[in-house]
């Protein structure tokens, strides 16, 4: 995180109780304006009520405090909640309402004139390809086509912060395409993301830092990058000789690598560094008269990652219990 | 920030009219169930034209009122629109508000327009002066309130089920109908038992209507619309604490089976 931008959102201490049961165990994080930061964690981690608790839906219990641009959201919920965009799971536009009358209501109620609810609707309604269906109602378009009128609706009044909650949860890999599309031009627009997802690849693609929750708690707080160096660094490299390497090469391999050979001149190798090793490997075959025929690095993906975590974290948790 | 706060209410009560007033649940108690209950109540009866008229307004009142404002917050958790009004810079006043006019102005197009009805086809039975007509109106428009705040409340348990809240607005408000003076007028009844009836607003609605009609009335008009303003403040106020308290636990999705869920989780 530069120590030049400004902190779009800070939450401190922010604990939400139903009953006997926390779902948000005392967490503090802080989102520097511009970043895109995705909440990971299985079902029931907290991730939701961690949103719900930022965008003042839940009432902050005891000490939990939430930040908007340095600014307290219990003492000005109005001015600031102009400052989000949220865009939820499940559409919420009203189904009977046509998109239009979904705009025309969204923009009232966050104070624009009707000249600027014509004109942002114009931009939208082009950008996420919904200009045809304007006049139809909500209840009659597909899912797809719900979730980028739900984006329609939160950028309208064009907030600072944008906050997803698993956006692109059961949409078709077309709808998806567009809505992750549409999220890396946001972040280029400057806007600071908070999005919640299940889905790693999603996070690896469009994330600049990721928390993972489990139970109530971060149990991460890094980039997809530092999260698969840090927690499961190895990644195995696989290549093919054309010919046969000698015992000293091999053995010379072996001594720079962690090698293992295997049937018909396939080997591996596992590395911190896939980079810098394919690059070393290559240089050094080649200099011996060999050619490698074929590479294939097998990283290890920010899904193993997390299921690593949660299962490292459920298993702390009982033995604690114990 | 006035202005902006009345724009938000005003964009709330065009948005809850223009959604909800055609809703199946609406139609059958505002419209149908108060229509059919005058037809039995009135045939077959020797029943004065003044009180008919008494009568029908304040059975439609009642029923108009209280038919709107139960569904709008079940409706809206089950779509999940109501999170999106919550997470928009809008006040739980300005949406109670919204619900609250909506469902008078419901209640109070409806109820006139038979009111005006009737007066146009009766004149001279029942309207003797300008201030008559005033006591009318103004006996409408705050019982619409009165109603609308009563359904209110009672959709402040958590559930996104138009009939769980239904049930328990039919359990409400039959009693206060049946005490209000309507079918046996508190000047009918024995000192003892006329207590009951002061339970019920629509004592006072009825009171209100029966001075207006045939100046007959056991309580001053003053009096009645003072009530009638009382019930008001406090039935806003009550609706403001619950509504604070439960609004955001129609989103917390662990009650019941989600509830059970997360603990066998936690316990695993």
């Amino acid at each position: 995180m530069s120590v030049s931008k400004k902190i779009a959102i800070e939450t401190f201490d922010l604990t939400k109780k139903f009953g006997d049961l926390t779902a948000v165990d005392h967490i503090s994080f802080k989102i520097a304006e511009g970043d895109i930061v995705g909440i990971l964690g299985p079902n029931g981690a907290g991730k939701t009520t961690t949103i719900r608790l930022i965008i003042g839906i839940f009432q902050l219990e005891n000490e939990s405090r939430v930040e908007i641009y340095s600014e307290d959201l219990t003492n000005s919920p109005k001015e600031l909640k102009k400052k989000f965009g949220i865009v939820p799971e499940v559409s919420n536009a009203y189904s009977d309402y046509t998109v239009w009358q979904n705009i025309n209501f969204s923009g009232t109620i966050y104070g624009l004139s009707k000249q600027k609810i014509k004109d942002r609707a114009n931009i939208l309604l082009n950008r996420f390809e919904l200009k045809d269906k304007m006049h139809a109602k909500t209840k009659t378009l597909s899912k797809g086509l719900k979730q980028r009128l739900n984006l329609c609706l939160a950028l309208l009044h064009e907030p600072s912060i944008l906050i997803l909650d698993e956006p692109t949860s059961g949409l078709d890999p077309f709808s998806v395409n567009i809505v992750r599309n549409q999220i890396l031009d946001l972040k280029k627009e400057g806007r600071t993301i908070l999005i919640t997802t299940h889905n790693m690849q999603e996070a690896q693609q469009i994330c600049d830092r990721t928390l993972i929750m489990n139970r109530g708690k971060i149990i991460a707080d890094e980039s997809p990058d530092n999260l698969r160096k840090k927690f499961k660094p190895s990644s195995i490299l696989y290549f093919k000789i054309k010919g046969k390497l000698s015992s000293e090469q091999e053995n010379e391999l072996k001594s720079l690598f962690h090698l293992k050979t295997e049937p018909n001149n396939h080997m591996s190798v596992i590395t911190n560094n896939p980079l810098e090793d394919i690059s070393f490997l290559n240089d050094y075959v080649k200099k011996q008269g060999i050619e490698i025929s074929k590479f294939n690095l097998n990283e290890t993906t920010l899904e193993e990652v997390f299921i690593n975590l949660i299962k490292s974290d459920s298993k702390l948790n009982t033995e604690d219990k114990k | 920030m006035i202005r902006e706060s009345l724009n938000n209410i005003w964009m709330l009560t065009k948005k809850n009219i223009t959604l909800y007033i055609r809703k199946g649940p609406v139609l059958i108690f505002g419209l149908l169930f108060p229509l059919f209950m005058i037809i039995s109540w009135i045939l077959g009866r020797s029943i004065t034209l003044s009180q008919i008229f008494i009568g029908i307004i304040a059975m439609t009142s009642f029923f108009t009122s209280t038919a709107v404002s139960p569904v709008i917050l079940p409706i809206e958790t089950r779509e999940k629109s109501l999170e999106r009004i919550l997470s928009a810079p809008i006040s739980l006043n300005e949406l109670l508000l919204g619900i609250m006019i909506a469902s008078a102005l419901y209640s109070i197009i409806i109820t006139s327009i038979i009111a005006i009805s009737f007066i146009v086809l009766f004149p001279i039975v029942l309207i003797t002066t300008p201030l008559s007509l005033f006591f009318i109106f103004l006996g409408i428009i705050l019982m619409g309130i009165l109603g609308s705040l009563l359904g209110l409340l009672l959709s402040a348990k958590r559930t996104d089920q138009t009939s769980d809240i239904m049930v328990l607005m039919n359990l409400v408000k039959f009693p206060l109908l049946f005490i209000g003076g309507i079918f046996i007028p508190l000047s009918q009844l024995p000192a003892g038992a006329a207590f009951i009836y002061y339970i019920s607003p629509v004592t006072f609605l009825t009171e209100l209507l029966r001075s207006a009609v045939d100046q007959n009335s056991m309580i001053s008009s003053e009096i009645n619309i003072l009530v009638l303003c009382i019930w008001i403040v406090v039935l806003f106020i009550i609706n403001h604490s619950i509504h604070k308290k439960t609004m955001p636990m129609r989103f917390s999705e662990i009650g019941g089976k989600q509830m059970k869920k997360m603990m066998m989780m936690k316990k695993q």
